[in-house]
Parts: structure tokens; sequence; C-alpha cells
């Protein structure tokens, strides 16, 4: 394998906007890209789209607005790690030398859905008996509170401190800090899960180019080496399992610091799928942040602020940013991106060189989530 | 099928899943309560609900029939007070640990359920009843439910 480079990043602003579709959204932000990089279309040699709700062809649809058309594309469905998968497949194809520089994109409109819950359609026995994520994770939170001997205020500081993050990003969702008061006063959503505990439900969409080392160098932009790309899906069985443990987040990360050489500690920047503020806690450990119920102690402490000892979430994470789903993975591979180039502006992570991105999701049974997807980036 | 073992009606459309490719949930009900039809894989051991026909795990197709119920454990509990489709909220959910499976399932309570609470597995309707409830497997916390009563759990 050769080395990928991340070459450039895009992201069109999350929010409500239901009257603009996924292709829409993903065609702004890919627009942008190549605008900025000044990309012509015979330089792309392949393009990826993840989505979940954004319909067949998602790919061609957006592609053959920027001249991209004839080159191989593929519209990939992962759940929560449908962007994080599209850009996996990217990196193989550079890495495996099929192609020297290819673009992949997030894109999602889910306020046209309705509002609530997200739907889970998949015909699956626990879908069967009303669950949906945020009673998943509340189960989790039940658990995990239970056997560290955290409190409901635990939960309630991971939302104060990305809703903080995500205050001074241009870019996401909610922009607006939040004290304890206002998230354990907010509704209860499922029990111990108040609304503040959750992400909202948005729209978005974000892009990045990955090339070679050549075409790197020929486009002459910033560059930050992806030195790992890893995706797995859930080890499937229905036995008693540790739900305040999510292996695949552990098995995926794993593998990812196994190719990059790199080790917890050896991270500045973490983006992480903090869906629900227990997500922080029960990924932070499973990622190797902090011990077995140490997540807790680590944000009380102050840890993982943006100038704590690893910066978790400086982006504001899906609590601020909000989760269109597809596009989750993308948006947080370009969040690291500007840290790296120091290009984060407000967000940025002073001295940040190694940084690593986590999607994972996908509600079904026998699985701690359908499937994960981890990216970690060095500027080398 | 007789009157004492149930799977949801495939056409009910609060809850239908039961389509050909996906594996239902099939139960009996006896006095002491319902119990899960299960799979043990005999080359593996492990334990499957719903039910399979080849080992998810080995991959082994020598699957003897087993059962798991009526007591189990509850794992996890929460209030879903924003709830799925087809459901009324507010209502409670559990994760039970019955005899080497793990179920989600409904609980008849008004609270969660501390984990390790022990729980009694019997018949009940779940669903929204505006829209169509569908039988079900659910809990009900293992005092609350003596023996004799169990299997008429429709409160």
């Amino acid at each position: 394998m050769r080395p990928v480079y991340l070459v450039g990043a895009a992201v069109h602003p999350f929010g409500r906007q239901p009257e603009v579709s996924a292709a829409e959204l993903g065609f702004r932000a890919v627009r942008t890209l190549v605008d900025e990089l000044g990309v012509t279309p015979d330089q792309v040699d392949a393009g990826y789209a993840g989505s979940s709700y954004g319909g067949s062809l998602l790919a061609q649809r957006v592609f053959h607005r920027v001249g991209v058309s004839g080159q191989p594309v593929f519209t990939v469905e992962n759940a929560c790690a449908s962007g994080g998968s599209a850009v996996h497949l990217g990196w193989q194809a550079v890495a495996s030398g099929m192609a020297s520089c290819v673009v992949a994109f997030g894109a999602e409109n889910l306020t046209s859905l309705g509002g609530g819950t997200l739907p889970l359609t998949t015909a699956d026995v626990e879908i069967s008996q009303g669950v949906v994520m945020p009673a998943t994770y509340a189960m989790r939170a039940q658990r995990y509170l239970h056997d560290h001997g955290a409190g409901v205020d635990d939960l309630s500081a991971v939302s104060v401190k990305n809703r903080r993050n995500g205050a001074d990003n241009p870019r996401a969702h909610f922009q607006q800090a939040v004290d304890l008061e206002r998230v354990s006063g907010s509704r209860p959503i499922a029990d111990p899960l108040r609304l503040l505990h959750c992400c909202p439900s948005t729209d978005g969409a974000a892009a990045v180019l990955l090339c070679s080392e050549q075409v790197a160098r020929d486009l002459g932009h910033p560059a930050v080496r992806m030195a790992a790309s890893v995706v797995r899906s859930g080890r499937f069985h229905t036995q008693y399992r540790d739900m305040t443990w999510p292996g695949i987040t552990a098995e995926t990360s794993g593998a990812a610091y196994d190719m990059a050489g790199v080790g917890p500690l050896d991270l500045d920047v973490v983006e992480l799928h903090d869906a629900f503020s227990i997500a922080e806690l029960v990924h932070a450990e499973a990622l190797g942040l902090a011990g077995r119920g140490g997540a807790a102690k680590a944000v009380r402490n102050g840890e993982f602020n943006r100038e704590g000892r690893v910066a978790v979430n400086p982006s504001g994470g899906l609590l601020s940013r909000g989760h269109p789903v597809g596009a989750t993975g993308v948006a947080q591979i370009a969040e690291s991106y500007w840290q790296l180039t120091g290009q984060a502006g407000a967000l940025q992570v002073p001295g940040a060189s190694v940084a690593l991105t986590h999607v994972t999701g996908g509600g079904i049974y026998g699985v701690d989530n359908g499937a994960c997807s981890v990216h970690i980036l060095v500027a080398d | 099928m007789d009157e004492t073992t149930g799977s949801p009606a495939p056409d009910t459309t609060a809850t239908a899943y039961a389509s050909a490719d996906v594996p239902a949930a099939q139960w009996t009900v006896g006095d002491d309560g319902l119990r899960l039809f299960t799979s043990r894989c005999t080359a593996c051991d492990l334990r499957w609900f719903p039910t399979v026909d080849m080992c998810p795990s080995c991959a082994s197709t020598v699957i003897a029939p087993d059962q798991a119920g009526p007591l189990g454990t509850a794992y996890a509990s929460t209030v879903v007070r924003a709830g799925a489709r087809g459901f009324r909220a507010p209502y409670v959910l559990s994760y039970v640990d019955v005899d080497g499976v793990r179920i989600l399932t409904h609980v008849k309570s008004d609270s969660v359920l501390p984990p390790g609470t022990p729980v009694r597995l019997v018949a009940g309707e779940i669903g929204d009843p505006d829209v169509g409830t569908t039988s079900s497997y659910v809990a009900v916390v293992a005092q609350d439910a003596p023996v004799e009563n169990a299997a008429g759990a429709k409160a």
C-alpha cells in the first residue's frame, strides 16, 4: 500500500434545511471543495458518497453536476458509519494504486423525514419491540452509571463541554453554549437521557479529497497523511454482553492504531461519535482515552477540553454539529484536517499534529453497532 | 399452532417484521409464564434468539432446539418518553438475560427496573391500542407475578 494524503475539505453548514435535498447538499459541499482546490473533472479517478436516506445513485446525482461522469462512482450505506465508509473506500482505491485522486462526500437530509426519533425501518426483533436509538443509549447509560457509580451530571457534563466547543463552530447546528441546569432541566426522552443529552436531527454535507503523494504535491495545498483507515462490522451474537464496552469501537480503533503506528497517548484531537452524551464516555474508554469508568472523571476534570490533555470533540461533536447520518464521518475528517493544517480558527487546538475520527452506528439486534469507522490523520 | 404458542401476526401494522427471510420470535406459554424458543449450536454451544438454522458464530448447521425462561434478570432498562411509531409513550423497555440469551422486551411497569431485578416473562400485548397491538413476550417484576397468575398476565 502507498501513502494516502488528504488535501482539502469542505462542509456545507449543518442545520435545519428541510427544503434542500441530500443531493443538493452534497453538490454544494463537493462544488466548494473542487472550486477551492482547482481540481478539474479529468483529475478525479473515482467518487464515493455516504448516505443512509439519500436514495439511489446519490453519487451520480452529485458528481455529474461537477463534470465527473463516466468515472466509477459509488453510493455507500453503513448507517452512522456511511460517511466514514465512503472515505475508507476512497482510501483503499488510492492506497492500492487503483486511483490517484478521489473525492468522497457524505450528505443527508433528515428534517424532511419529520420530527422525533430516526425511523428504524429494518425488520428486526428489537425494532418490533418499539426500540429507538435514544432508548438503546439510555439503557447503556443506566448500566454505566450503575456499574461505575457515576451520576446524571456526568452525562450532562459531556453536553456542556461539547456545546461550549460548538459555540465557536460556524458549521454547527447548535452554536450556543448551555449550562448544567439547562441540560438537566431539558425534556426527558428516555430515562436517564434528556433532550440535551441527544444530538439533533440535522441536514448537511461534507466532502474531502484524497490522493497520492504526487498529486498532493501537484495540487500544492496543505496536506495531511491518512495514516489509518479502518471499517469493521459489529460481531453478531445474542448471548449476554457488556453494553458499557463497545467492542466494535475497541476493535476498529485497535486496528487503526496498529496501522498508523500510534497509540491513544499520541492523539491531540479526537472527533468521536457522541450521538448521545453517554456515547462519548463509553467510546472514549474503548478508544483508550481513559480507563474503564474513567471517562466521566476525565470530562469533569477538563482533560477532554480543547486545552486539555486530548481535545475530544473540539468542533462540538454530534451534540453541537448535529448528526446528518452519512455526512457526520466526513465532517469529522474535515474538522480534523483543518486542525492539523492550522486552519481551525476559533476551534484550533494549538500544535495539533495527530487526530483520530470515529463514527459508529446502526441499531440492529445482536451487535454493539452495525458498522464502525476510524481514521487517523497525521501532519508529518 | 396451538393456542398457547405465539408469534406476532405478520399483518400487524404496528410491529410487522415476520417476513419470510427474517427470523421471527416464537414462544410458548405455560402455567408459570412464557418460554422463548431458542437455538443452541451443538458445535460451539452458543444460544440464539430468535432461532437460527445455521450458527452465526461458527456456521455449524447442527442446531438443537432449546427454550429460555420464564425467569430472567434485568440487565438495563429505560422509560421511553419519545417512542417509535406504533407505540404510545411512555413505555418501559428492558434488556433481560434469560437462560443464556439477552432479549429486549417491554416491561409491565411504570418505572425503570434497577439492573439485576429478577423478572418473569409472560404473554402480553404491546403497541398503541389506537393503531393496533400485537402479542408479545413481556417482562413483569418476578415478585409481582406469582406463579399461579403468570400465564394470564393481561393486567
